[in-house]
């Protein structure tokens, strides 16, 4: 990531357009979108090829679930700069959260093919491998994302997650507590801990690793999902405490 | 583990004169109501022994009215030798409204077998006058229904002798006021999200004709969802019938009967309300039968893309466990959208194995890369343990995509084998005739209740079999999505030629006992 944001600079700072795709740059890391698209726009019409900067409109498109615009811009700059590998892999990823998945795993080899050393890249390309029902390839390529980023705990709880459906519980545990060991304080990981303890029966120990992963701020995991994991956790043992989590579900 | 013999269909509907297509009326204005209805009945109006079936159909939009023939809903006589007849009009059957589901199930206890028929924004109780032609009940029955109405099933929640009526609804819909959904260029069916949900409804039988809807008064209409299929099964063995409704992108229920005339939506601590990482699925179909042989009834669930149908294994008083990763479904379903479904012994091995009726929503090809119609699918049950996909060797037509919704179920040539009926939207129906090799032994229960009602549907059926394994099963019509099977009990005895014991519990709690019950047959028993 690093180095393509430094190549996309480097694109960048030859066009009449740079200066205004930096500030767009800066505000969007700031969470400032309404302004960054209007910074982007400014230094598209300054330089309508300029790469970084189509780049970045696909993103605001994206943030905005406008996946029709993102499309078109990214088509645009890949027009421009075939071999552009982060272009690449949002080209891929708009149609994989648009859930066009067969278009969205072609893109998503190409950028595999373009940039192999980004994991993100593997990720993506599992996880639609995975929605399209190609489960042992998924997970090789979420094995290949580990090795290029191994402490990338949201890789690590993916390739949990699909251990976990293909009820493969030793290596799904292996997985988790390695991602528990980068990063200890992750709602996911305890989340899905839990779960794995719940599938085996350990409901003393989901319940802990579950009111645990309640406690912790926000990820991915909603706190409906962790209260209906507490309501089967706490069902024999605490039957009160399983009725006030289905209570705060209803 | 008997090895059984594979599981085999050929699929007949044309030779057999079924020839019917459900018409949705789609026209690009992307009305939710296209996406759901075919729905189909199996029951045996006329009493000649072989199971005769009923298609519901849709209607002009937005309307709603039969502006033409083809969206008559139709019955077909089976003429007991594999083929049928079509008699909508002598019958009076051709129905009115957008409809979807169809109920059988014999609510005046005179011996014929009612229709209920449930649709968008209206609903019909059918009475079958037991001369080959039916009567639409009035309004005054108390059953027209203003709902936008899914599934339907007929119980005797209250053990009164009479069957009750349940009616799974799912979102409030109205053609003026439908959202629009899509992108400013292409327009497309909406999120279930984008519509509100509705209650279910619980109809007490007078036994008099008329119904009272107790929805409030029993509970019932407290839970808030969007009704999909519903399944009835005596799920903790204390006499009464409970009720389960797959709900679409929101939490399924599980209604527990009270034995007092009320339900306890206990789906949440039951552990059958949403998949195992506690996210909701579009829940469609659903049957509710023992699929490991421990007398519990336990609980099938289709899904949408990428939800993966729901496996949850009944363990008594500690609720249920999702089954779904240890039993091979969950991957195994992912990439499918079912609808109607079923768990019945196929291949008569003592093991009830899974049959799916699947399409993916219609115009979602250009989002999945690859036709939306889908090929049912069957999965055999290995010994209680896992479910294997083995369509692959189940003949030509699960082969072949369509856009499959409704399935019932029943043995339409009286062979032993269970056959399946399935409901096509905008294409022909398919009668998937059951032709795997006749291995194992059989028996149909067919029971006449007295104190119960006539059907005797709710009734819980064990039997013992001499190489010492014990069967269960219960009476309902009540499968799938949108439709209603057969009422008789079916049982595969693998290498068995007699049951031992056949134990009835009836519902209202009398026992009936059989010995010595020889194979291959369908047994007529009257409540004593």
């Amino acid at each position: 990531m690093m180095i393509w944001a430094a190549m996309l600079l480097v694109a960048a700072a030859q066009s009449p357009g740079t200066p205004a795709y930096e500030r767009a740059s800066a505000l969007f890391q700031k969470r400032n979108l309404p302004a960054s698209q209007a910074a982007v726009d400014e230094a598209l019409s300054l330089d309508p090829r300029l790469v970084p900067a189509l780049t970045l409109k696909a993103k605001l498109a994206m943030a905005a679930k406008r996946f029709d615009i993102a499309r078109t811009v990214l088509e645009q700059a890949l027009a421009i700069e075939p071999t552009a590998a982060y272009p690449q892999f949002l080209y891929g990823l708009q149609f994989y959260l648009s859930n066009e998945l067969q278009p969205a795993l072609t893109q998503f080899r190409k950028a595999r093919e373009l940039n192999p050393s980004d994991a993100r890249a593997a990720q993506y390309l599992g996880l639609t491998m995975e929605s399209l029902g190609q489960p042992i390839e998924a997970l090789t390529q979420y094995e290949q994302a580990a090795k290029l980023n191994p402490k990338n705990t949201d890789i690590l709880l993916t390739g949990a997650r699909l251990l976990l459906s293909l009820n493969r519980l030793p290596e799904s545990a292996q997985w988790i507590d390695q991602s528990l060991q980068f990063d200890p304080k992750s709602r996911d990981a305890h989340f899905e801990k839990a779960r794995l303890l719940l599938r085996r029966g350990d409901l003393a120990h989901a319940a802990e690793q579950g009111e645990l992963a309640l406690h912790l701020p926000a990820g991915d995991t909603l706190d409906s999902q962790i209260h209906y994991l507490l309501i089967r956790a706490y069902r024999d043992s605490d039957p009160a405490a399983a009725a006030r989590h289905a209570e705060s579900l209803r | 583990m008997i090895a059984g013999p594979t599981i085999r269909f050929e699929e007949i509907a044309q030779k057999a004169g079924l020839r019917f297509e459900c018409k949705n009326a789609a026209a690009g204005r992307f009305h939710q109501v296209e996406l759901m209805g075919a729905g189909v009945a199996v029951l045996d109006y006329n009493n000649d022994g072989c199971m005769d079936v009923y298609f519901t159909n849709g209607a002009a939009l937005p309307s709603l009215r039969k502006t033409s023939p083809a969206f008559q809903n139709r019955l077909f006589r089976n003429n007991c030798d594999l083929t049928f007849t079509d008699v909508t009009a002598e019958a009076g059957l051709s129905g009115e409204g957008y409809s979807m589901a169809a109920a059988a199930g014999d609510f005046d206890n005179d011996g014929f077998t009612d229709l209920f028929v449930a649709g968008v924004n209206r609903n019909s109780l059918y009475r079958n006058l037991g001369n080959g032609r039916f009567v639409e009940m009035p309004a005054s029955a108390g059953l027209s229904g203003h709902h936008w109405s899914i599934s339907a099933g007929w119980l005797d929640y209250d053990n009164d002798g009479y069957l009750d009526l349940f009616v799974s609804n799912y979102v409030y819909w109205n053609a003026a006021t439908e959202p629009r959904c899509g992108t400013a260029e292409q327009q497309f069916y909406c999120h279930p999200g984008a519509y509100t949900g509705l209650p279910n409804q619980l109809f007490h039988n007078n036994h008099d004709g008329t119904f009272t809807d107790v929805s409030e008064r029993s509970g019932i209409a407290k839970s808030i969802g969007k009704g999909m299929g519903v399944a009835f099964a005596d799920m903790d063995g204390d006499g009464f019938t409970d009720i389960f409704v797959a709900n679409d992108s929101v939490r399924n229920f599980l209604f527990h009967n009270q034995g007092d005339g009320t339900f306890a939506e206990v789906g949440l601590e039951s552990g059958v309300a949403l998949r195992d990482d506690g996210n909701p699925i579009a829940g469609m179909g659903t049957d509710f039968r023992d699929f490991d042989n421990d007398g519990r009834p336990d609980l099938i669930i289709s899904g949408m893309i990428n939800d993966s149908f729901l496996l949850f294994r009944n363990l008594g008083e500690k609720g249920f466990e999702d089954r779904g990763g240890s039993s091979g479904l969950l991957m195994a379903t992912r990439q499918y959208t079912g609808w109607g479904l079923g768990m019945f012994d196929l291949d008569n091995d003592g093991w009830k194995d899974l049959f799916f009726a699947l399409a993916h929503f219609n115009q979602l090809d250009r989002y999945l890369g690859r036709d939306s119609a889908l090929a049912n699918r069957v999965f055999r049950n290995r010994a209680g343990r896992s479910f294997e996909d083995v369509s692959a060797f189940a003949g030509a037509a699960f082969q072949l995509p369509a856009y499959n919704r409704g399935v019932a179920f029943a043995d339409f040539d009286n062979d032993g084998r269970v056959d399946a009926i399935v409901s096509v939207l905008n294409g022909p129906a398919k009668l998937f005739r059951n032709l795997t090799p006749a291995t194992f032994h059989w028996l149909g229960v067919k029971l006449t209740g007295t104190h119960s009602n006539r059907q005797g549907l709710g009734a819980r059926i064990t039997l013992q079999l001499p190489d010492g394994r014990t069967l269960y099963n219960h009476a309902t019509t009540s499968v799938g999505y949108a439709s209603s099977s057969e009422p008789i009990v079916r049982f595969g005895m693998g290498e068995n030629q007699m049951a031992k014991r056949m134990e009835i519990h009836w519902p209202g709690g009398r026992v009936q006992e059989l010995l010595d019950i020889p194979a291959d047959r369908v047994v007529e028993v009257k409540q004593k």
